[in-house]
């Protein structure tokens, strides 16, 4: 914890000493951090990560991003009682490209490579490669045009696709152990999304809710489709054209049972809520963030596996 | 140009949306398969480790177990429909052993294809079976005899061999026990069980389901029957349960101690 203040005043500090190009109009806006923390993934070991990850954005601008993101997990390897609890890590790096076609319609594409490790009691395994690719379509359905206004609103849906580019081997998933140690579901999976934003002077709130419809891979497996909710507060703090954008909320996830041959698989299903919390900088194209997710509560695997915490780091380019 | 692209990139999106939903089953249910019967034995709630692991009964008694044998045998499958499939009795008795892969899982092979929702066998050698004499046993009676799943032939198979030392409030040092089912004068022991499978078993000429058992070996002297190692460790020299009265118990004991955790359809 202590750690994580000591990287976000360095990063901070770092992002402010960088930037020092003058431009008269930041293109930054923090409309565009609230997508960007949102780093959801999808069934406790990320084996898709990013279905639900910030696609439902307000922002009108082209931009290209980078993300890292971690994931740590402890699972039981065995279905004994004295089974031994192993370590999972699922490490992201995710490149993403958003581009608006036109005012209220944008594209968004995501390409996830995980590199993951896990300590079995057989020994350290690891893989590593390309995730499965995502392209979304989102529609801006409603949008406060006046600057006066004392609440500002905008409502976004979407949708699209989660193309089945990670690799799903099937003896990853062997015995009784975390399932979703994979880079990717093997299936062509179909994101849904909503975000609601709700504004006053620099203080807003951004609620989202996803929906990831999972359909069966060529082996016959299906993950369960995911819900994931959170909102976020955030407020901005702008101080000569230099953006600081603290925020704050909750982020839950919710996954049904998967399927192997249309039979439920057991103890697969599970919920988890996170606190979440973190902090964007920006200044003239450039903007770096940071952000943690600790469990409040879960249940996950039927208790076989346990999320102890993610975080991220994240740098986009305004084009 | 620009916007060009975009609609190709949206009509590209769309179209794998629409054509992606294809689900090609294998509904072929046909021909025959494997089945793959693992027998996982535990103590209680916990994986069974050999030899270092205290195990704590009911009455305060602590076992190390050191060996664990039992004969499975007569194996039926029955399927969703309530049709069943007797596994060929010339193939269907099989040691399972603690101590080695081989004697963990047992493949069953031409296995009509179908969804098996239960499986039942026996453990032990059925009365049939050893009434056929030793020249009908086939290579069985070898295998039980180097496995030292065999007494003489006139006394017969062990069904079950457990064995290992034990302490208890009354006996403080290690003391061997053993533990040896199989008939008696008065009784035969042998038992069948039939346990049901959480998720039905697919056998497919492309799907081996590996059906993974837990044996809690805590019921052989800690299930319904309570049964004291200390009162049957005759002049200190050890407990030594191989006859008598408390085997039908044991018996009686040893029929609830299987249950199918899981199955795989890999």
């Amino acid at each position: 914890m202590k750690k994580l203040v000591v990287i976000c005043t360095f990063l901070v500090g770092f992002s402010a000493f960088s930037f020092t190009e003058k431009d008269s109009i930041s293109a930054f806006t923090f409309h565009r951090l609230e997508m960007m923390e949102d780093f959801d993934c999808d069934a406790c070991g990320c084996s898709a990560s990013g279905g639900s990850m910030g696609f439902s954005s307000m922002l009108n601008n082209n931009f290209v991003g980078v993300r890292y993101f971690k994931q740590s997990y402890t699972s039981r390897d065995g279905i004994f009682a004295n089974s031994p609890w192993i370590d999972e890590n699922f490490n992201t790096i995710q490149a993403w490209a958003r581009i608006p076609v036109t005012e209220k319609i944008q594209i968004s594409a995501l390409v996830p490579y995980h590199f993951h490790e896990r300590q079995l009691t057989a020994g350290t395994q690891s893989i590593e490669g390309l995730g499965d690719i995502t392209i979304m379509g989102l529609y801006t359905i409603y949008e406060t045009q006046k600057d006066s206004t004392v609440f500002s609103h905008k409502l976004n849906i979407g949708g699209g696709v989660k193309l089945p580019t990670g690799k799903f081997k099937e003896t990853n998933n062997l015995g009784t152990i975390n399932q979703s140690f994979q880079l990717g579901t093997g299936s062509w999976d179909f994101p849904l999304v909503t975000e609601y934003v709700i504004k006053h002077n620099n203080l807003g709130l951004n609620t989202t809710l996803n929906y990831i419809i999972k359909t069966e891979n060529s082996k016959n497996y299906q993950y369960g489709d995911q819900f994931n909710y959170a909102g976020t507060f955030f407020y901005l703090f702008d101080i000569n054209n230099f953006q600081i954008v603290p925020q704050a909320g909750l982020a839950g996830e919710v996954y049904q049972t998967n399927k192997q041959h249309n039979l439920d698989l057991p103890n697969t299903a599970g919920d988890i809520l996170f606190g979440k919390f973190g902090v964007e900088a920006g200044k003239d194209r450039f903007s770096i963030g940071i952000n943690a997710m600790l469990p409040i509560q879960q249940n996950l695997s039927n208790g076989n596996m346990e999320a102890n915490y993610r975080w991220s780091i994240n740098l986009n380019y305004t084009l | 140009m620009k916007n060009t692209l975009y609609r190709a990139l949206a009509i590209v999106t769309l179209s794998i949306s629409l054509f992606s939903c294809s689900n090609d089953d294998d509904n072929n249910v046909s021909g025959n398969g494997k089945l793959i019967l693992e027998f996982d034995n535990a103590y209680g709630a916990n994986d069974l480790i050999l030899n270092t692991q205290g195990n704590v009964t009911s009455n305060n008694e602590v076992l190390k177990i050191s060996l664990v044998k039992y004969i499975i045998s007569n194996v039926v499958l029955t399927k969703a429909d309530g049709s069943t499939f007797t596994y060929p009795k010339s193939k269907s008795y099989f040691i399972a052993d603690e101590s080695s892969a081989a004697g963990r899982e047992f493949e069953l092979t031409d296995v009509p294809a179908g969804d098996y929702v239960k499986v039942k066998f026996g453990i032990g050698v059925d009365k049939a079976q050893w009434e056929l004499g030793a020249a009908g046993q086939d290579d069985f009676l070898a295998q039980a005899d180097a496995a030292g799943m065999m007494w003489t032939w006139a006394a017969g198979y062990k069904f079950l061999a457990f064995e290992g030392t034990f302490t208890s409030p009354t006996v403080t040092t290690a003391t061997p026990f053993m533990i040896h089912t199989g008939k008696t004068g008065t009784d035969y022991n042998y038992t069948e069980v039939t346990v049901d499978m959480p998720t039905k078993a697919l056998v497919r000429t492309t799907i081996t389901p590996e059906v993974h058992l837990i044996t809690d070996l805590s019921k052989i002297i800690d299930g319904k029957n309570k049964i004291k190692l200390s009162d049957n460790n005759t002049n200190g020299m050890g407990a030594m349960i191989m006859g008598g009265t408390n085997l039908p118990l044991i018996t009686e004991n040893i029929s609830a101690m299987f249950r199918v955790d899981h199955v795989h359809n890999d």
